[in-house]
């Protein structure tokens, strides 16, 4: 990819950025060819990955490294989109959201610095992933289980930070973050709650601590660079228990959702319940066009007769109850007795003790994979694919009113429905993927306006995002209305006073420094 | 992910039908090695002359060992063009260059992204390209 400039620095004033950078982290960590350029941009971008560029990436190692690089970074006026390990895929990958930002790369800085078996919790840096952390585990015979997301090749950090989820009890991974460690935008160094005070062992312990609570302001944000953070890890159980349900009908989410939710928000069930509709499971039997071959979406017939042949509900509902057995068999049987009040076919039960094979793709066991992302071969070519992803409350009534608004919307455009739904608590993550051919250049432009559509059409609802592509942070942040805008504004107050030149991550999440508040709704249109 | 679904990931080819698939008794031993990754190296990762086959595990074993996403695709597009599904495992191929791991590392192709220098430093890719790049 050719060089895009940030706004405002001259060719030269770039090159000097670069010779300085080299300085600190040496010349093999400033990555600014074309070819690191393309290494570090959307690879499944909807449409050209010109359209969010990076100018170059840098790889510090340490902490100073990072502090140094964030000064120059202001006395150059180059600004910088930090990533853990740069694999937000669906999101945006490592790509910046102004165009010309230089990406911080973190995945150099991938120490576990401390895992804790007692107090069940570890200390890790931002470059370290997901598989990283289990293999130590493993190798530390440590009697702990992690939570994860679908595709594991992330970082722990960068996904909790992001707002990732899971299907453990531990699957709200922001929630598992305690202490975090981070470079402010103008260098200086901040520990977040008991980690304030040097030296202190509960650092990593109690989330609420002595005045502002900061950890979680620096998730999906621009105020600083995250280099450590304590997070939270499940004791392994002494057992566990799978039990699982097909659900015939779609609109059988209704019940689904409310007879779920409220045993979730008891506390009788403790995981993240992901309910995956049947498109969830086709995807890893093959490719779209060995069950239909047009490229209109495949109609409500072809879906009657694939779940018959594949022997498939239109949804499953996979439940994993995790403790001691006498427990998780008293569970069980309440879980049972609701789910037995609207569906009369027994549930398939599958019991885990310690010792027993764990099979390596198993998400609710905290096993990490990139095996789900095996979806991406569904179109076939690069694999592009996009989530919509609305909240809504945990109950029937809502989640069937949002399933029938966003399946009507993807239905007139002519594409395939594949929702899930996540129950967490009082509310539940819809994921409604979107899977298409990214070198299909008409496809790309439906895809974007279907995206558009899904977006306007369910706030109006009165239902947002929580997370989303570059391409869409300011339309989702748009939709944030209350008292005129007044969290980005608020946001943007907060950004401007920590850092007025505004060079880390301008524009993340649609929160723009003054300094680049001109760049508000644009990309590169190429 | 359910075991239900485990079935149908495993459905996917021959082998991974295989590799994938629950067996019903009590534990076969450690985890599968696409979980398990030698660990890397330590010392300058810019310095050439690396041990090829642990740097290829250790980097690109988040796919490409045994049970792993790219493994299963490969594996499946390797017995539709008439091979065997043992070359569904780079390791056991031998009609890559040096040249085209190389190119795809850097590039990607199909549904893998392309690394960066901080996933592989280019010493560790030739390293990589030597250990896989059997045909030259």
């Amino acid at each position: 990819m050719k060089l895009h400039l940030p706004p405002r620095v001259s060719p030269k004033q770039f090159q000097a950025a670069m010779t300085a950078f080299a300085g600190v982290v040496g010349k093999d960590w400033v990555m600014d060819s074309d070819a690191d350029r393309d290494a570090y941009s959307d690879t499944y971008a909807p449409g050209s990955t010109e359209e969010w560029p990076a100018s170059a990436a840098v790889a510090p190692a340490s902490v100073d490294e990072v502090r140094a690089i964030v000064r120059l970074a202001n006395e150059h006026k180059t600004p910088l989109w930090p990533v853990a390990r740069g694999k937000n895929l669906g999101y945006g990958t490592a790509a910046p959201r102004l165009p010309g930002t230089v990406v911080l790369d973190l995945g150099r800085m991938n120490k576990i610095l401390e895992l804790d078996t007692k107090l069940a919790y570890c200390v890790v840096e931002p470059g370290v992933g997901f598989f990283d952390l289990y293999e130590h585990i493993q190798r530390e015979k440590a009697p702990l289980w992690m939570s994860v997301p679908g595709n594991a090749w992330g970082s722990v950090l960068g996904n909790a930070l992001e707002h990732g989820i899971g299907y453990t009890p531990y699957g709200l991974h922001a929630r598992n973050l305690c202490g975090i460690e981070a470079v402010l935008p103008d260098g200086d160094l901040v520990r977040t709650g008991m980690g304030a005070m040097s030296n202190n062992p509960a650092w990593h312990l109690f989330p609420m601590s002595y005045g502002p609570t900061f950890d979680l302001a620096f998730s999906q944000s621009n105020l600083g660079v995250v280099t450590k953070a304590g997070v939270w890890l499940q004791p392994a159980p002494e057992s566990s228990l799978e039990i699982v349900w097909d659900i015939p009908k779609v609109e059988d989410i209704g019940w689904v959702v409310d007879t779920i939710a409220p045993l979730k928000i008891s506390g009788l069930i403790d995981q993240n319940v992901f309910i995956p509709s049947w498109l969830g499971k086709m995807v890893l039997k093959g490719q779209r066009r060995d069950f239909w071959d047009k490229p209109s979406a495949i109609p409500e017939w072809r879906v009657e007769e694939l779940l018959k042949e594949h022997k498939l509900g239109y949804w499953q509902v996979a439940l994993r109850l995790y403790g001691e057995e006498s427990v998780v068999k008293a569970k069980a049987e309440v879980v049972k007795a609701a789910m037995k009040r609207n569906l009369a076919a027994g549930p398939a039960e599958h019991w885990w003790h310690p010792g027993d094979y764990i099979h390596g793709v198993d998400t609710t066991m905290g096993i990490p994979s990139a095996v789900p992302l095996q979806m991406s071969d569904w179109i076939g070519g690069r694999g592009a694919h996009m989530g919509f992803s609305p909240v809504v409350p945990a109950t029937g009534k809502h989640v069937l009113d949002q399933m029938a608004r966003s399946r009507k919307i993807i239905a007139d455009f002519d594409v395939d429905f594949y929702a899930s739904f996540t129950i967490g608590g009082r509310f539940a993550n819809n994921v409604n993927m979107l899977m298409y051919d990214r070198d299909n250049a008409a496809e790309v432009v439906k895809m974007r306006k279907l995206f558009d559509a899904l977006i306007t059409e369910t706030a109006k609802a009165g239902y947002a995002e929580y997370r989303t592509h570059l391409g869409w942070m300011d339309p989702v942040m748009e939709t944030f209305d209350f008292n005129n805008h007044a969290l980005r504004r608020f946001g943007e107050k907060v950004k401007n006073a920590l850092d007025p030149n505004g060079i880390i991550a301008p524009g993340k999440q649609g929160i723009w420094p003054a300094a680049y508040a001109d760049a508000r709704g644009r990309s590169n249109k190429v | 992910m359910s075991r239900a679904s485990l079935v149908l990931v495993a459905a996917l080819g021959l082998v991974a039908t295989a590799v994938l698939a629950a067996p019903p008794g009590p534990p076969p031993g450690p985890p599968p090695p696409y979980q398990m990754r030698p660990v890397a190296p330590a010392g300058d990762r810019l310095k050439p002359g690396g041990d090829g086959k642990v740097l290829f595990e250790v980097h690109c074993g988040y796919c490409h060992l045994t049970g792993g996403m790219g493994t299963n695709l490969l594996t499946k597009q390797q017995v539709m063009a008439g091979n065997t599904p043992d070359k569904g495992l780079l390791a056991n191929r031998t009609d890559l260059t040096a040249d085209y791991v190389r190119t795809v590392v850097r590039m990607g192709k199909g549904a893998m992204p392309q690394q960066t220098k901080v996933d592989l430093t280019d010493a560790e890719l030739d390293a990589v390209a030597k250990y896989l790049g059997k045909a030259g």
